[in-house]
């Protein structure tokens, strides 16, 4: 009864991974790699753990692999953390009896109803330097109007602005859904036990939204980490807003060579660094339930 | 394992693109020319095939993404039947195995450099469809009402930055392919093919940096240093007359020429770009050539629509719609190209224009440029390290057979 199960997970995921898995201790590129239409044969080479050792040695050549991590976690965290407390604080406002509350929620979901591309382009526009709106907005305030999409920190800031934007609806939704499902006799008894709201948020609202927080947590930081649309068409291929996945892109696709091995090869350590981090999360949680 | 490659790459061709019906009577055409271009070569397109009878689909396709495109398709056995390749791309598609021979061609009427473009060990790819360069556009009202003539140097444009308001004398666009007439002009180069060298971190290559990134600092010039907003913001500041002068190839001339700066089209000027020293300004030779692709259906009808979109009558007429430059000599014989005011700017420049290598990697010696370029004039990086890290990536990404300096 399980062969159809054991099937399809075979080809559809444990196959694609393995080939991946297995290019990267080759050197294969676009010009050694087999073409069965033009009836050229393989001739790429067995090289070992090279593309490993000359990732994580941290050369330049093979991405700056650290400084790379470390901006993709700032990305990451920066970003999760910004969805969460404004995906909550929107999700307490709408949860009040307010009046027009269906189209205050529809408006607010809308980022997340827009295709990300479309998102990306536009917003590549609103913040152009010279002609953005963003910009000129600051000009006619006399701010300062930074380069934002250019070779500085600040198209990191910028992307990530960008993504907070996009990804809040989500956490707004699951998180109203959270509250929704709180029973109000919670708080009818914490009111009549004298809890201020402060308490009654820490208290009941909280643990209440325990397990809808956890999960939308991991969900956001794994969509987060691999978040390639908004950075990459907004920014293209610049090394500040350069994160993990952009660079195993750049060096799969656009970039020089087509090098496959070193991109499959950043595919398995960011699947390691996920899957690592998934279990030390899950590990926190239980500890923190029991 | 073989098999299961083919397999990989077939469905990566599946989700990258469209290929073409598998109907031997209709052949597919990928046009990588502007908005504002695009419609003349359809238009050409259709009368090839109504005139041949077969048919033919044109599909546009971005410029920045159809090199790639191609290359997905084309390994899974899928993609257009002809494409417009830039110059550059052809040798490595030709290497990659991905491009049908063009054996007997005639090639006896067509400029010499383009048609080194479309050789790649010894055997022809492709037929030039039209070669350009860069030039200096200039507002002639601008410049007249400030007394000025086009500059000749750097220098120069410096100097009279000042009667031009300054910022708004001139437009630099941060990408590497507009460095290009700076490190020419300034006698260096990007790599040295035949001595199997990098050469982009040389003197020559600093001190041309330094000239493009001295009009800024003497705010002679203003640049968008957002690089994908750049092109594009270039575009919108001549075309509406906020800046005098900008560097840029014959294809721009449809976009200029819908501003409100050129309503009246003898406000175009263009002269060579400028260079380090009078007359010295050296600008890239670019352009684009039609190749076949390999492992289509129908390469016989391809290489007929090739021939035709090629022929002639047909690049006098782009020449004409468009101001593009011909490829074939005889062309420049037509009073309706000789004429035409672009192409008569042009013609000199391409003349004196600066040859690039035609290698495989040719089309890649521009991403670690273009970001190394646009950090260097954002002020992140001197020019010396800037060049450095770049011969670096073309070490260890581009030519690893090549060594530096």
């Amino acid at each position: 009864m399980v062969l159809p199960v054991v099937l399809v997970v075979a080809v559809l995921v444990l196959f694609p991974l393995g080939q991946g898995v297995l290019f990267t201790f080759t050197d294969v590129d676009e010009g050694t790699i087999a073409n069965p239409v033009l009836g050229r044969p393989a001739t790429y080479e067995w090289v070992g753990l090279r593309n490993y050792a000359g990732i994580l040695s941290g050369d330049p050549g093979y991405g700056a692999f650290w400084g790379t991590l470390g901006r993709t976690m700032v990305w990451t965290f920066g970003c999760v953390l910004c969805h969460y407390a404004l995906g909550l604080g929107l999700a307490l406002l709408l949860n009040r009896q307010v009046r027009g509350r269906a189209v205050y929620r529809a408006l607010l979901i809308l980022p997340w109803a827009v295709p990300a591309f479309v998102s990306a382009f536009a917003w590549r526009h609103l913040l152009n330097a010279r002609y953005g709106i963003v910009n000129q907005v600051l000009r006619a305030l006399g701010l300062p109007d930074p380069v934002w999409l250019g070779q500085s920190d600040w198209a990191l800031v910028a992307v990530m602005v960008v993504n907070v934007w996009l990804g809040t609806p989500f956490m707004m939704v699951a998180l109203l859904g959270g509250l929704q499902s709180i029973p109000t006799t919670l708080y009818e008894a914490a009111e009549v036990d004298g809890a201020s709201p402060w308490q009654r948020f820490r208290h009941v609202t909280l643990p209440g939204l325990r397990a809808v927080s956890g999960t939308v947590v991991l969900l956001g930081v794994i969509w987060t980490f691999n978040m390639f649309a908004v950075v990459y068409l907004i920014t293209g291929a610049n090394p500040n807003t350069r994160l993990l996945v952009t660079y195993a892109f750049e060096r799969f696709f656009s970039a020089a060579s087509r090098d496959y091995a070193v991109a499959s090869t950043y595919g398995v350590l960011i699947l390691s660094v996920l899957l690592v981090f998934a279990a030390a999360y899950r590990r926190a949680l239980r500890e923190e339930a029991a | 394992m073989r098999r299961s490659i083919g397999l990989l790459m077939v469905l990566l061709a599946l989700g990258g693109c469209g290929g073409p019906a598998d109907d031997p009577g209709e052949i597919v055409y990928w046009d990588t020319s502007g908005p504002h271009e695009s419609p003349v070569f359809a238009r050409i397109a259709q009368e090839c095939a109504t005139a041949g009878g077969y048919r033919v689909k044109v599909e546009t396709v971005a410029f920045d993404a159809a090199s790639n495109n191609f290359k997905t398709a084309a390994q899974g056995g899928r993609g257009p039947d002809v494409l417009r390749a830039e110059v550059a791309w052809v040798a490595q598609l030709a290497e990659l195995g991905y491009l049908v021979e063009l054996g007997g061609t005639d090639t006896a009427d067509f400029l010499d450099t383009p048609v080194g473009s479309t050789r790649y060990g010894g055997r022809t790819y492709g037929v030039p469809q039209v070669t350009d360069s860069l030039a200096l556009f200039y507002n002639r009202k601008l410049l007249a009402d400030a007394g000025v003539t086009p500059p000749r140097t750097w220098d120069e444009l410096k100097a009279v930055a000042g009667k031009l308001g300054g910022t708004k004398a001139f437009f630099l666009n941060n990408d590497a392919y507009y460095a290009l007439p700076f490190i020419y002009g300034a006698g260096g180069d990007l790599v040295d093919a035949p001595r199997k060298k990098i050469v982009v971190n040389s003197p020559e290559n600093v001190r041309a940096l330094e000239s493009a990134k001295g009009l800024l600092d003497g705010r002679a010039a203003t640049t968008a240093l957002d690089p994908g907003n750049s092109y594009a913001g270039m575009q919108a500041a001549f075309s509406a007359g906020e800046v005098a002068m900008v560097v840029n190839g014959p294809w721009s001339v449809a976009d200029y020429l819908r501003g409100p700066a050129f309503a009246d089209a003898a406000n175009l000027g263009i002269a060579p770009v400028p260079g380090e020293r009078e007359g010295r300004g050296s600008a890239p030779v670019g352009g684009h050539d039609y190749v076949v692709r390999q492992g289509g259906k129908s390469v016989d009808t391809a290489r007929r629509f090739v021939t035709c979109m090629s022929s002639l009558d047909n690049q006098v007429r782009v020449s004409r719609e468009l101001g593009l430059l011909p490829t074939r000599k005889s062309a420049y014989e037509h009073p309706d190209v000789k004429s035409n005011p672009v192409v008569a700017a042009f013609r000199p420049v391409v003349d004196a224009a600066h040859p690039r290598p035609w290698i495989p990697e040719g089309g890649q010696l521009f991403d670690p440029l273009k970001t190394a370029y646009a950090d260097f004039l954002a002020g992140r990086k001197g020019a010396k390290a800037a060049l450095d890290e770049v011969a670096g990536a073309y070490r260890d990404q581009v030519v690893p057979s090549y060594s530096i300096g």
